[in-house]
């Protein structure tokens, strides 16, 4: 009688485990020769000029598309990563800076072409490079950093040459061409797809790729996955040589432990976005290659409204400074993966250099902390909140804690604040936030850079909101100043500046933590901070 | 019999028009809810290295902020009129289209899920109701209360982990189908169908494998309600006179369970099928996630957190429709199951 419903139960237990061992996974015999990528990010757009374009979306363009020319790469503490003095040809054979650095002539490669076939010519690096600085993309903001502002300044000399000419002697006009944006596009080809609205076929490149890159896409599903296959005309990377994997694919899986999963069992190839702890416990097993490359592009911040009381008193900054526990921050935050910008000892109270960013001669001292609160006249502290965003909240949540704690025990009540990214970008944007942490990444990372776009203006990365007219003149005068001592000298006077000031603290560079199959080799941390599939390989 | 089908689907139509009026007010609704909403798009979206003020104005003329809010509507409005959902921040392609490739992935994970609970929560239920008070009816209880405490995510990262990467007999949890498989040719958009369309049985198996993991984790959350639901209208059912008078008259032990009580005591499970079915369509995301299943919830979620507008009110848009259509569909279902009942 009552065996009826007991004998559904084992047939379901049964089916279940039949259809879980039967078939044995068909991995294709290519395995070897693709490379299977997973993120938790994913491509939006082909052209990683529109706006909106993720970092996954960057990193893919990278080899979709050539740009005139490539960063190089060095070894930083045995690890690779890009270098921002050494620039290359990459579609430009040669290239020359005229003594008074106000013109650069490239020389196109004469084996160049596009993926469909068609010589690249230096009339397709003047349209690309207009696009860039004309249409209303993201190009235009990148290489106005670089002196690069009108279509003007891109002659084409003969089908193979190319001069762009500077109004001043711009340092970061060359490295700026080999940044993310301005990708040499098939000209003929995209024309074809333009129209009288969208003149530079803007539509039709978030679509499609009209480049001369190292992969092809085959299969593109935003939000999903992006199949490419190698472009095997390709051999800007080593000479007569395309790319070694035959087909990469770059998958996203939202689930951190899952992507940890993943790579453990060698489904994957290689991962750049797990958590801290995962990496940590992979690491500790062996098995697997962990490259961890402190980003030294980018820096993670406690910031502080430069206008916003008790923030604009300058001992108030200057108390929080020393009273953030920033060794424990450190080990709860990141687990200690990345390099520490705090507990410098500057010996005779001078900054040791002129670079940024750079380690600050702060650390945990509460006696400090409590005299600075007095000397602003808060003896007996204030009330405040402390804002980060849920995309940071592995890291940020931890953080949080222990500043609230801390700063406790100086009479400064901390009230935690977990906002939406969304809102958290609005409310930076509109200068409402008085305490927060955030990151900042710089593609070219040199001193004036960092301090002009990152410590003055009343924009949106300025996010101290500082407004300090002696540091704006001091980051301006070194961006075109052509004698490196000289340069060297700003560099120290601005860091001086900002040890002074206080105007955010610097807490870190967290690691870019890259593991791979042990079999992968090759990988180098790049500016976009992604993974550039041209540069690895397999053994 | 062909008036009475006639008849009902009449009935239905009319049941369709008078549901309009409610959609059209979860539109608007929806549309000023995500206005009200703290949190720019446009900021967020703008977040290159270098980004500034232009590229924010750029983007916000591009989604159509620049208007005012009712100025905002009535474009709305009249794209949603000429079929246009708009377009997604986040993946750079319209809505419409996002929302017609996630959808079968979701609708497929669901059926599975619901299909597996109702097989394993009906009888489960049942043989609860047959023996009340018995060590059956408390481990049952136990079960149900074990599956609605463990939020999906968990028994999906316990599956994950113990079929995946300790045992290995599942494929790796990334998604429909494995990626070095081919597709096949899209018909329906749910996998399992379109490759046995396609005759590809190995593609089928593949495409099966992806699904049982996400499908087992939704279905151990939902039996507990169904199958409470089966047990307590089958004790009532059991104990009615009906059920007394068959018994008496000697009727089999099949013919008195299955065509008297559980007949009789399916009405409620139906209901409750229906809800579950359109709670789980939108709650799924936990094991969207786990899973990297391309479906709408996660899809959404994604939308939500970067304040991309459209994408929220097209999928808000989908779920009530859809939550209409089940409604339907459980109507209907009644009238089969109980002739009695008829829709209006």
């Amino acid at each position: 009688m009552r065996f009826v419903s007991f004998r559904l139960a084992p047939r379901v237990l049964a089916t279940t485990a039949l259809l879980l061992i039967a078939a044995v996974p068909s991995q294709a015999q290519t395995r070897a020769e693709t490379l299977r990528y997973v993120t938790g990010a994913s491509v939006n757009t082909l052209d990683p000029n529109i706006p909106g374009s993720t970092r996954e979306s960057f990193a893919l363009s990278m080899s979709t598309y050539d740009r005139l020319v490539a960063f190089g790469r060095k070894q930083l503490n045995g690890k690779w990563v890009f270098d921002l003095d050494k620039i290359t040809g990459e579609l430009a054979e040669s290239y020359d800076v005229s003594p008074d650095g106000l013109k650069l002539t490239f020389r196109l490669r004469k084996d160049a072409k596009f993926q469909d076939g068609s010589p690249v010519t230096a009339e397709d690096v003047k349209w690309s490079l207009d696009r860039c600085v004309t249409a209303p993309i993201l190009g235009k903001a990148q290489l106005l950093t670089g002196s690069l502002t009108s279509a003007d300044q891109f002659k084409v000399i003969d089908p193979l040459t190319i001069e762009v000419t500077l109004p001043k002697p711009d340092k970061l006009a060359l490295p700026n061409l080999a940044t993310v944006y301005p990708m040499i596009i098939n000209s003929k080809l995209a024309k074809q797809h333009a129209t009288a609205d969208d003149p530079w076929a803007t539509a039709w490149l978030k679509e499609n790729t009209a480049g001369s890159g190292a992969y092809v896409i085959e299969t593109f599903k935003p939000g999903e996955q992006v199949i490419v296959k190698r472009n095997e005309a390709w051999n800007r990377g080593s000479p007569d040589k395309p790319a070694f994997f035959k087909r990469v694919i770059i998958q996203s899986v939202p689930e951190p432990a899952t992507r940890a999963n993943l790579v453990e069992r060698g489904d994957a190839d290689l991962v750049v976005d797990l958590q801290a702890s995962d990496v940590q416990s992979l690491e500790a097993k062996g098995k697997l290659k962990v490259v961890s490359t402190p980003q030294y592009n980018s820096i993670t911040f406690v910031s502080m409204n430069n206008q916003i009381p008790p923030f604009d008193n300058v001992n108030v900054r200057r108390a929080i400074a020393f009273a953030l526990p920033y060794d424990d921050m450190f080990k709860a935050a990141l687990f200690g993966r990345g390099a520490p910008l705090f507990g410098a000892s500057w010996p005779d109270g001078k900054p040791l250099n002129g670079i940024y960013p750079f380690q600050q001669p702060v650390k945990l001292d509460l006696d400090k902390a409590r005299e600075y609160l007095k000397a602003a006249g808060l003896p007996e502290g204030f009330s405040t909140t402390f804002s980060f965003n849920v995309g940071q909240a592995s890291t940020a949540e931890p953080m949080a804690a222990l500043v609230k704690e801390s700063l406790g025990k100086i009479g400064i009540k901390v009230d935690i604040q977990k906002l939406p990214d969304a809102q958290m970008s609005t409310q930076i944007n509109e200068k409402k936030l008085p305490f927060f942490t955030e990151g900042i990444v710089a593609w070219l990372p040199s001193t004036d850079y960092f301090y002009r776009n990152f410590y003055t203006g009343n924009q949106r990365w300025n996010y101290s909101s500082i407004n300090n007219p002696d540091l704006a003149a001091v980051a301006q005068e070194a961006r075109f100043e052509p004698d490196k001592a000289k340069y060297e000298e700003d560099g120290r006077k601005l860091n001086a500046m900002h040890a002074d000031l206080m105007p955010q603290i610097m807490l870190w560079q967290p690691n870019q933590d890259a593991v791979m199959a042990s079999s992968i080799e090759g990988y180098t941390y790049e500016f976009h901070r992604q993974v550039d599939y041209r540069d690895v390989s397999r053994k | 019999m062909m008036t009475g089908l006639g008849a009902t689907l009449a009935r239905a139509g009319r049941r369709l028009l008078s549901s309009l009026p409610a959609l059209f007010g979860v539109l608007v609704f929806t549309f000023l809810l995500m206005r009200v909403l703290p949190g720019d798009p446009a900021v967020f979206f703008a977040s290159g290295p270098n980004a500034g003020k232009e590229e924010i104005e750029q983007i916000r003329k591009q989604m159509g902020l620049d208007k005012s809010v009712p100025e905002q509507l009535v474009f709305y409005l009249s794209d949603i009129g000429h079929g246009n959902l708009g377009r997604s921040m986040m993946t750079g392609q319209p809505v419409l289209k996002d929302l017609r490739e996630r959808l079968p992935a979701s609708l497929e994970l669901t059926f599975t899920a619901l299909l597996i609970a109702l097989i394993a929560a009906v009888p489960l239920g049942v043989l609860a109701a047959l023996r009340p008070g018995s060590v059956v009816d408390h481990g049952v209880r136990l079960f149900c209360a074990l599956g609605v405490c463990v939020p999906t995510f968990v028994s999906g990262l316990l599956l994950i982990y113990v079929f995946y990467y300790l045992l290995g007999l599942a494929p790796d949890p990334t998604g429909r189908i494995d990626v070095f498989t081919s597709l096949p040719p899209q018909r329906t958009g749910f996998l399992s169908i379109d490759f046995l369309l396609a005759g590809d049985i190995e593609g089928w198996w593949t495409a099966c494998r992806q699904l049982i993991l996400p499908a087992v984790s939704m279905a151990l959350f939902v039996i507990a309600p169904l199958a409470r639901i089966t047990r307590a209208s089958m004790l009532v059912s059991l104990g009615s006179d009906f059920v007394r008078t068959a018994r008496s008259v000697g009727l089999s032990w099949r013919k008195v369970v299955v065509t008297y009580a559980l007949r009789n005591a399916i009405l409620p499970v139906i209901t409750i099928a229906g809800i579950v079915f359109s709670t789980m369509l939108g709650a799924n995301v936990l094991v969207e996630k786990v899973f990297s299943w391309p479906g709408v919830a996660s899809y959404a979620l994604d939308a939500l957190l970067s304040s991309d507008y459209a994408p929220v009110q097209g999928f808000v848009l989908l779920m009530a429709s859809l939550f209409v259509l089940v409604n339907l569909v459980v109507d209907i279902c009644y009238g089969i199951a109980d002739p009695r009942v008829s829709i209006g």
